[in-house]
């Protein structure tokens, strides 16, 4: 061994605290079977199964927000009857991880919001693939979804989200 | 006296090392295999994991007889049966390269009577797997056009990349390549690299493309190189080390794929690395204090292409407990503060301003995402970026005081930069690669377990679209 051979048992670390002194190489090495190694070991393996647990619910997480989302894309077109590509998903408007999506879409075929959109509040369960739209409103074109810009607000959804 | 002690092989054992060689050589062929159907779909053009970049590889998808191409453009569930694939396979090589314990010296001795992978054989593979990447597109992350849109920032244009966002050159024709969450954010990245990619920034962006790619090419082949040497130098086998990292989907699909600077960063650790595991010079008694002083300048100069390598430092001046790497490492802060200041002005050396930007950043693969999502909160919050410097902290003065006491600091270093990876919230593929060369070059095997497990559950939380396919 060359690189780990240290100064480790150096006689200038006397001074110090046992627990900051160096250790002799013997004893210093990755190899070293102490009872530090142990609890580190030990606590890694808990840190990995955490991780684990964390990961695999995020994931099943992921899938359940795809397959929701997969239905509200679904439920946009046939409530719309426009079996168009590009429509946005706003999870955040029905609140975050509230299960309640809006989705925006062109009303006549056009580039991305450069006609008139009709939003869709879509939520409850996935039946034959869709979900139940609960209203909704109007957006004019290139106008992002905020309150003002909001028109023609219909179903329990929509109701006061207008500005008028 | 049996056939063993006449140096002859037991059938048994010869029937299994044969068992052996098929076997890796049938999961070398689902890596390339894997490799191959990456590039080609990708080189079909923009899709989901593929950025939008200027036509480099459409030659490999059109049919030498001419006429339209040929393949479909890779989206998410291609990539992911490729990734899942691959890790598989890069899975079984490692088990195979590293059976009967061929980390030790002894072990190794026992393999080289029977290879299943011989060093020729790793080195074709993983030379092969560069190479194929290096063909393709970029795949995944649209970092490299960032890259060269600061170069051309600077050179092009006169501005300072390191004041101004990729916006500011927005006439330019890298522009719509960059990321749009980057087009407001000026470079993170340090001077030493701001300035490596200046020479390309006249050579167009396809130029300046291929040169960043062929960078990171060089990089990823000098870091190979190093990390084969310290592995021989520490006395394990330096074919399962090459097979590890240069064999590794995550580095060959998302680090080499994506033309990442990361890879540059980590030739300039495995330099440090190297330097400080040289052999003795006969006579003089230990490694010289030039080599120390200059493995600390390595270390700088790392953290001049990407800060966080130097994390490494205080590991290697704690080990040594000398002045060398100090005052090598202070030479080295000093030239490189000198050239950025110069250069760039005070923003240039600013390192901990753009650390402390970049740590704001929240990722959907960070583990404190799916930590917060775990515990029903919708995301990461301030107070928890707090938490979770403060366990880094914690942890970095824990490898601090083990090595202190002996520890050996490169896999401190590399527990050490685990650690940030796992407790950033801003995690991308090629953050945990960061760790894997210093884990191979070490006898402590549990950060290799750990930096292989933590990036194998990075590949499963990438699975989800194969689960729940969005149309």
């Amino acid at each position: 061994m060359n690189e780990a051979s240290l100064p480790a048992a150096d006689a200038r670390w006397r001074w110090l605290p046992a627990w900051l002194r160096p250790l002799p190489e013997a004893r210093a090495g990755g190899r070293e079977k102490g009872r530090a190694w142990l609890i580190e070991t030990w606590l890694l393996v808990l840190v990995a199964v955490f991780l684990a647990v964390a990961t695999v619910n995020d994931l099943g997480r992921e899938v359940d927000i795809n397959h929701r989302l997969v239905a509200d894309l679904a439920t946009w077109r046939h409530y719309t009857h426009h079996d168009y590509v590009n429509i946005s998903i706003d999870q955040e408007t029905l609140g975050l991880d509230s299960g309640r999506e809006v989705l925006c879409g062109n009303t006549i075929p056009g580039a991305p919001g450069e006609k008139t959109q009709i939003c869709l509040a879509i939520w409850g369960p996935v039946r034959d693939g869709l979900r139940g739209v609960h209203g909704g409103w109007y957006l004019p074109p290139y106008h992002p979804d905020t309150p003002a810009n909001r028109y023609g607000c219909f179903g329990p959804a929509g109701q006061g989200r207008c500005p008028r | 006296m049996s056939a063993v002690a006449h140096g002859e092989r037991p059938l048994a054992e010869v029937r299994s090392a044969r068992w052996a060689s098929a076997l890796a050589t049938a999961l070398a062929l689902v890596l390339v295999a894997a490799a191959v159907e990456v590039v080609l779909d990708g080189a079909l053009g923009h899709s989901a994991e593929i950025p939008l970049q200027p036509d480099i590889s459409g030659w490999l998808t059109t049919p030498v007889w001419g006429g339209a191409r040929i393949g479909e453009r890779l989206g998410f569930r291609v990539f992911i049966i490729a990734l899942l694939a691959s890790t598989g396979a890069y899975g079984g090589l490692v088990v195979l390269a590293g059976r009967a314990g061929a980390w030790t010296g002894r072990a190794r001795r026992e393999r080289a009577q029977a290879p299943a992978i011989s060093a020729r054989w790793a080195i074709a593979l993983v030379a092969a797997l560069q190479l194929i990447v290096f063909a393709g597109p970029v795949l995944i992350s649209t970092d490299v056009f960032s890259y060269i849109a600061y170069a051309r920032m600077g050179v092009e244009h006169g501005m300072n990349p390191y004041l101004n966002g990729p916006l500011a050159i927005a006439g330019d024709p890298v522009f719509k390549y960059v990321g749009t969450d980057w087009i407001h954010v000026a470079t993170a990245y340090g001077p030493l690299y701001t300035l490596l990619s200046y020479p390309l920034a006249p050579l167009g962006v396809v130029g300046a493309l291929w040169g960043m790619k062929l960078e990171a090419l060089l990089a990823s082949a000098g870091t190979l190189a190093l990390t084969w040497r310290c592995a021989r130098a520490r006395g394990l086998d330096p074919v399962l080390a090459l097979l590890v990292v240069g064999a590794n989907p995550l580095y060959v699909l998302y680090g080499l794929g994506g033309a990442h600077n990361d890879l540059i960063m980590m030739l300039t650790m495995m330099a440090a690395v190297s330097l400080m595991l040289a052999p003795r010079t006969p006579g003089v008694g230990g490694i010289g204090a030039r080599r120390e002083a200059g493995a600390a300048a390595w270390v700088v100069a790392g953290a001049l292409i990407k800060a966080t390598v130097a994390v490494l430092l205080p590991f290697m001046i704690l080990s040594r407990r000398r002045l060398a790497p100090i005052l090598g490492a202070l030479a080295a802060i000093a030239l490189g503060a000198l050239a950025g200041y110069a250069v760039f002005g005070i923003h240039g050396i600013d390192l901990v301003a753009a650390l402390n930007r970049d740590a704001a950043f929240v990722s959907t693969d960070s583990f404190a995402t799916e930590i917060a999502h775990l515990f029903g909160k919708p995301g990461v919050f301030p107070v928890d970026h707090d938490l979770l410097k403060a366990a880094l902290v914690a942890i970095v003065l824990y490898l601090l005081w083990r090595t202190w006491r002996g520890y050996d600091w490169v896999a401190a270093s590399g527990w050490a930069l685990l650690a940030i990876s796992v407790t950033s919230t801003w995690l991308l593929a090629w953050y945990i690669l960061w760790p894997l060369p210093l884990a191979v070059v070490t006898r402590d095997r549990r950060l290799l377990a750990a930096t292989l497990a933590v990036q194998a559950l990075f590949v499963v939380h990438q699975t989800s679209p194969l689960l729940a396919p969005v149309k």
